[in-house]
């Protein structure tokens, strides 16, 4: 359910890492995010730049619900909330550029993915977004990464407010960083955004992502730690039995 | 030798211009010392300015770190001098209790951008010539970096800095890098113009005060994060791989 393949652009080879469950958007499963964080530091190991996206029409969905109501305790939801927070981590703790390709939609988990990126593209009607209080479930989990990365007032507003927005939206304070006009141009603009950052001296940019990670606090792991266990508190509760409960799909 | 960095003050009002034009004013360790010696004036002052405006000479703002200072040929510590006076400069600009207003003329590279950003008030011409191409030349922007992470947020800087480069003043006005931006050169000084009396209408001490939590709440007091942040930068330029690239752009 998830791929890596080689691409080579001005003789840069670039690792595309793929969702590749679209006839359910890129729902998650635990065992796709698991394998993210194994294959992406794998990833980087052999290509210069590492591009996350995902097959079909859209980046990723969020959580596959259907699966976590299979465990009204909370089971599945708790492998995939640590996944998160794991591959967000693994992801920025990558010394190589890392660019997330979010065509479509990027929504509730798959929205907070994209704190794990250097940069992050996706086109102007995409839908963003974390609505999962909604379900019962506290956006906590992204917050350690993405305060760091928009504004604190903004921050708030979006893991608060269980709404979706769109990508020109996310462009305006900040989420996403390079906007197209289809969604079919954002894997082409982030390979080339990838083989841009790629052609840079590889001490050079490993040191300066470094330096802005300490600076912005996200390699404290204790901000990230107590992000999920804040998430992790509520699952399997009864209000997100009642809600995560009542969807039907 | 005339002075790399002129001071005027009137009234409440203080220029500092860097003075190195036919450098487009590369940052020297003597430049920097000079502008050291500017805000040594500017602190000794009884009556001190309330607002501060920097600028630089003839066509260009200032073109980043002199990189004719920073090839190590025989004395490794003169790149780490030149790290450590610009973190102590730009950390005693923004200390200044007068509002800072850069007069972005033209070329604001590296360093130099680094200096624009540390500014509270920017304003520069839409074809002017700014960012941050350190990664390019295989160094790391250690300095600048905490700066334009104040001013613009981690994730920007992020954007900005990994991905090297120049950008346009329109597109460093998008990014939050400057404040204002208008159309040409010819344009500057009327909006500094109008900055600084906007600025001097209002009492110094309502400013000065101001500032000074502006500065508590965004950590800028933090003189030790610029001092290794100019420790990590001397030690990515003192690489092989950095020296190559900075002599062979010198050939």
């Amino acid at each position: 359910m998830i791929t890596l393949t080689t691409h080579t652009a001005d003789s840069h080879n670039i690792g595309i890492i793929a969702f590749d469950r679209p006839g359910k958007r890129n729902a998650l499963t635990p065992e796709m995010l698991d394998r993210l964080v194994d294959l992406a530091p794998q990833a980087a190991g052999d290509h210069d730049a590492i591009v996350l996206t995902g097959e079909g029409r859209v980046f990723c969905a969020g959580f596959d619900l259907a699966l976590c109501q299979t465990t009204p305790d909370g089971d599945i939801m708790r492998k995939l909330l640590t996944g998160l927070s794991n591959s967000c981590r693994t992801l920025r703790n990558i010394n190589k550029p890392v660019v997330i390709a979010a065509h479509g939609a990027a929504i509730a988990g798959g929205c907070a993915l994209l704190g794990g990126a250097d940069i992050v593209v996706s086109n102007t009607a995409a839908k963003l977004g974390y609505p999962v209080t909604k379900i019962g479930v506290s956006p906590a989990v992204s917050a350690p990464f993405l305060g760091v990365s928009i504004s604190r007032g903004a921050c708030r507003e979006k893991l608060l407010l269980p709404e979706l927005f769109s990508g020109k939206h996310a462009h305006r304070i900040g989420l996403v960083h390079e906007l197209t006009q289809e969604p079919e141009d954002v894997i082409e603009r982030a390979l080339s955004i990838a083989a841009n950052l790629a052609s840079k001296p590889h001490a050079a940019y490993a040191a300066t992502k470094q330096w802005i990670s300490k600076l912005e606090g996200s390699e404290q792991q204790n901000h990230a730690k107590l992000g999920l266990e804040t998430s992790l508190a509520l699952t399997g509760g009864p209000e997100e039995q009642r809600l995560l409960g009542a969807l039907t799909f | 030798m005339p002075k790399l960095a002129l001071l005027d003050i009137t009234g409440n009002l203080a220029t500092l211009t860097l003075n190195r034009a036919d450098a487009h004013n590369a940052m020297s360790i003597d430049m920097l010392a000079d502008a050291h010696a500017c805000m040594d004036t500017l602190e000794s002052l009884d009556n001190q300015p309330s607002v501060l405006v920097i600028t630089g000479a003839g066509r260009s703002f200032c073109a980043g770190m002199d990189l004719k200072e920073v090839i190590i040929d025989t004395d490794a510590s003169i790149p780490r001098q030149l790290l450590e006076s610009l973190a102590k400069l730009t950390h005693r600009i923004r200390m200044f209790p007068a509002v800072t207003v850069g007069r972005i003329n033209g070329a604001a590279i590296g360093g130099g951008c680094g200096l624009s950003t540390v500014c509270d008030i920017s304003i520069t011409h839409a074809d002017a010539k700014l960012g941050f191409p350190e990664v390019d030349l295989g160094l790391c922007p250690a300095v600048v970096a905490p700066w334009l992470v104040r001013k613009i947020g981690a994730g920007k800087a992020r954007q900005v800095l990994l991905t090297g480069g120049l950008i346009s003043g329109t597109r460093a006005y998008e990014l939050g890098i400057v404040t204002q931006v208008v159309e040409t050169r010819d344009d500057l000084d009327e909006a500094v113009n109008k900055a600084t009396a906007s600025l001097l209408s209002g009492g110094p001490d309502a400013l000065g005060a101001t500032k000074a939590l502006l500065n508590t709440l965004d950590g800028s007091n933090d003189l030790d994060i610029l001092l290794e942040g100019a420790a990590l930068s001397a030690s990515v330029l003192a690489t092989d791989d950095a020296q190559n690239r900075l002599k062979s752009r010198q050939k």
